[in-house]
């Protein structure tokens, strides 16, 4: 038999090569979005140079004029109504579906949720024709309604698997708790199961706004003057002069990116519960 | 308070029968232990007086008011399951007021309620800590606790010290020994396991296959089984059943190589099929005495608290045997077996105590 040897463990440096290779990864996905913002900053003339240009005086010029454009805000406005507004309704609705899945088990719940997740197996481009013609049949075309309850319907499936997964997490002698309590369902409901799924609750509402607010298709298909959100907005002010304008590109997509960075950082202590939880279940 | 009866009461689910026309009262102010392995039917019982399911028929009354069809948030009852129902994020005290501040009760009464129950359940020391930091077992008393806080007439326990470790589950149990001592409440226990039935019971009801096959006090149930089942099913280990062809019946009397004596057991001897013997009732001695029947000690004893179980052998038929002195402790070929006629229990075929 081999001898076995104990080789000593390589001392680590101030910092390894891995560490440092891992950091460049990273930053070298990360370089867009620094270049966005950064180039929001810069004074007009040293945009698009070569070499580019590393130190800068910054300035909001860019910011203000892009602002100053007729339906900049509007665009802002719009995008977060229907966002919000659809997110928080497919989360309340979720949530009600995911309680009866969890609790009540409807005959067929497996193949009901399955049929629920199907929605999505299809790129969503394969929709837009048959949505376009529906909505302007239902004339809900350019209206906060119909962009609200389409980005609702988009949102409902995948909220409806994580709450379930968290809901079955919660063991159900807490309702009955409840009950033998003299609680009402909606009481149970909403005052003893949902505080506890409230990571769950989270996730959902954080991965399905990051979904609709960068969503552009059908925005563009489905909403008009009164609805276009950013992402249209950003795609046709860009071209106005003729060329592309990287000044209004960069200071709509850093004021753009503002509102989510704010939500998730808000909201990370729950993201991590909420992507990890579901993988160990048992009895509470 | 309420005494519990149960009128022809029955539960399928799709074909499956999980319990079997019911006519039993659970008197009040009392505690009734329902008894039996797992899918016998117990907790479905159970959670139909919770009314957390509904019967297929029959009827329920508590008292005088009919309950069948009175949701479970109406009967006035307190529940306690297998595992603690506590609620995170807040501390002990909090966890025993929430249901009694719903009540609108004034302050003064649910601090009363609340120092008294931790008073009897040991968890004075614990109120302010949160139910995170504490194990499983207190956890389990806090569920109690909150539950007796509430002072409903009847409460309801479904297994609650089964999955607490060995020594939470002794200190447990010892507790609910006092504190159903001091409660005037209808309490209705549910578990498999007998120990438990035994210590906590002031009746135990027997249950298989979805029928409650005997009801009586805990001593009267382990000496006096009415079948096989709850011959076998009570005691550890469960009772010595000797098989037909160790017996013989001539007329009345019944003669049998392990008896030192003939039985006479008057017109129901025709029926006799074999007979069961409690490991505690057979008596075994190093010396020969009269009447005594030899038998062999086939494995070394296994002891436990002083007492040990033999393994006994009386020609091709074993037995075990408990004693707590140290005759027998060694593989043998002669020790002496007497069993007295009281301890000896009949069956007929169908295993229906005669």
């Amino acid at each position: 038999m081999a001898e076995t040897t104990f080789k000593a463990k390589r001392k680590p440096g101030p910092i390894r090569f891995a560490t440092l290779g891992a950091w460049g990864i990273s930053l070298l996905f990360f370089l867009p979005v620094a270049w966005i913002i950064s180039t929001a900053f810069k004074p007009k003339e040293s945009i698009v140079v070569s070499p580019p240009v590393f130190f800068f005086k910054p300035t909001f010029n860019n910011i203000t004029e892009a602002l100053s454009f007729d339906n900049t805000l509007d665009y802002f406005i719009h995008s977060i109504v229907y966002s919000f507004g659809s997110v928080t309704i497919a989360i309340l609705v979720s949530y009600l579906a995911a309680y009866s899945f969890s609790r009540y088990k409807p005959a067929g719940t497996d193949f009901l949720m399955f049929l629920l997740l199907s929605t999505r197996f299809v790129p969503a481009a394969a929709f837009v024709v048959p949505y376009f013609q529906l909505f302007n049949l239902l004339k809900l075309k350019d209206s906060y309604i119909g962009l609200i309850a389409f980005y609702t319907m988009f949102s409902i499936p995948f909220s409806v698997w994580i709450l379930k997964g968290f809901l079955d997490g919660i063991s159900q002698r807490y309702d009955e708790t409840g009950l033998v309590y003299g609680a009402s369902r909606w009481h149970i409901m909403f005052k003893v199961i949902l505080p506890q799924v409230k990571p769950g609750l989270v996730a959902s509402f954080v991965f399905n706004i990051l979904f609709v607010w960068n969503e552009f298709l059908f925005n563009f298909q489905l909403g008009g003057a009164k609805t276009f959100g950013v992402p249209v907005g950003l795609f046709t002010g860009s071209t106005k002069g003729g060329a592309i304008d990287w000044a209004y590109v960069a200071s709509i997509g850093t004021l753009y990116v503002l509102p989510l960075v704010v939500v998730i950082y808000a909201f990370q202590k729950y993201l991590l519960v909420g992507l990890t939880f579901g993988t160990v279940r048992g009895e509470v | 308070m309420y005494d519990i009866r149960l009128e022809g009461v029955t539960k399928k689910f799709g074909d499956f029968t999980a319990v079997d026309n019911i006519n039993f009262t659970i008197p009040k102010s009392s505690v009734t232990v329902l008894l039996g392995p797992s899918g016998c039917g117990k907790t479905t019982l159970m959670r139909m007086i919770a009314g957390l399911e509904s019967p297929t028929n029959g009827k329920i009354f508590f008292g005088e008011h009919e309950v069948t069809n009175v949701p479970t948030r109406r009967r006035n009852i307190g529940m306690v399951f297998q595992y603690p129902v506590i609620y995170r994020g807040t501390s002990v005290r909090k966890n025993l007021e929430l249901p009694l501040l719903s009540e609108k009760l004034s302050k003064a009464e649910i601090d009363k309620r609340v120092d008294e129950v931790a008073e009897i359940l040991d968890l004075k020391d614990v109120l302010k800590r949160f139910v995170e930091e504490l194990d499983n077992g207190t956890r389990q008393k806090i569920a109690v606790a909150r539950e007796v806080a509430r002072q409903p007439r009847i409460i309801l326990f479904d297994e609650p010290i089964t999955n607490i470790d060995l020594t939470s589950k002794l200190e447990l149990k010892r507790s609910m020994k006092e504190l159903f001592g001091r409660l005037q409440q209808t309490i209705v226990y549910v578990t498999h396991d007998q120990t438990e039935a035994m210590t906590l019971a002031d009746q135990i009801a027997l249950m298989q296959d979805g029928v409650i096959t005997q009801s009586d006090s805990p001593k009267e149930i382990y000496d006096k089984p009415n079948s096989q089942f709850a011959g076998w099913f009570l005691g550890n280990p469960g009772m010595n059943f000797v098989p037909p062809e160790f017996i013989k019946v001539s007329g009345t009397k019944i003669t049998s190589p392990l008896f030192s004596q003939t039985i006479d057991l008057g017109s129901k001897a025709a029926s006799a099929d074999t007979f069961g013997v409690r490991a505690e009732g057979i008596s075994v001695s190093g010396t020969e005495e009269k009447g005594a029947v030899q038998a062999r000690v086939t494995r070394k004893a296994l002891g436990a608290g002083g007492q040990y179980l033999l393994d006994l052998a009386v020609g091709s038929l074993l037995i075990k045997a408990r004693v707590s002195h140290s005759v027998g402790r060694s593989v043998q070929n002669s020790v002496w077996t007497t069993i007295a006629s009281e301890n000896i229990t009949f069956f007929d075929k169908s295993g229906t105590a005669l």
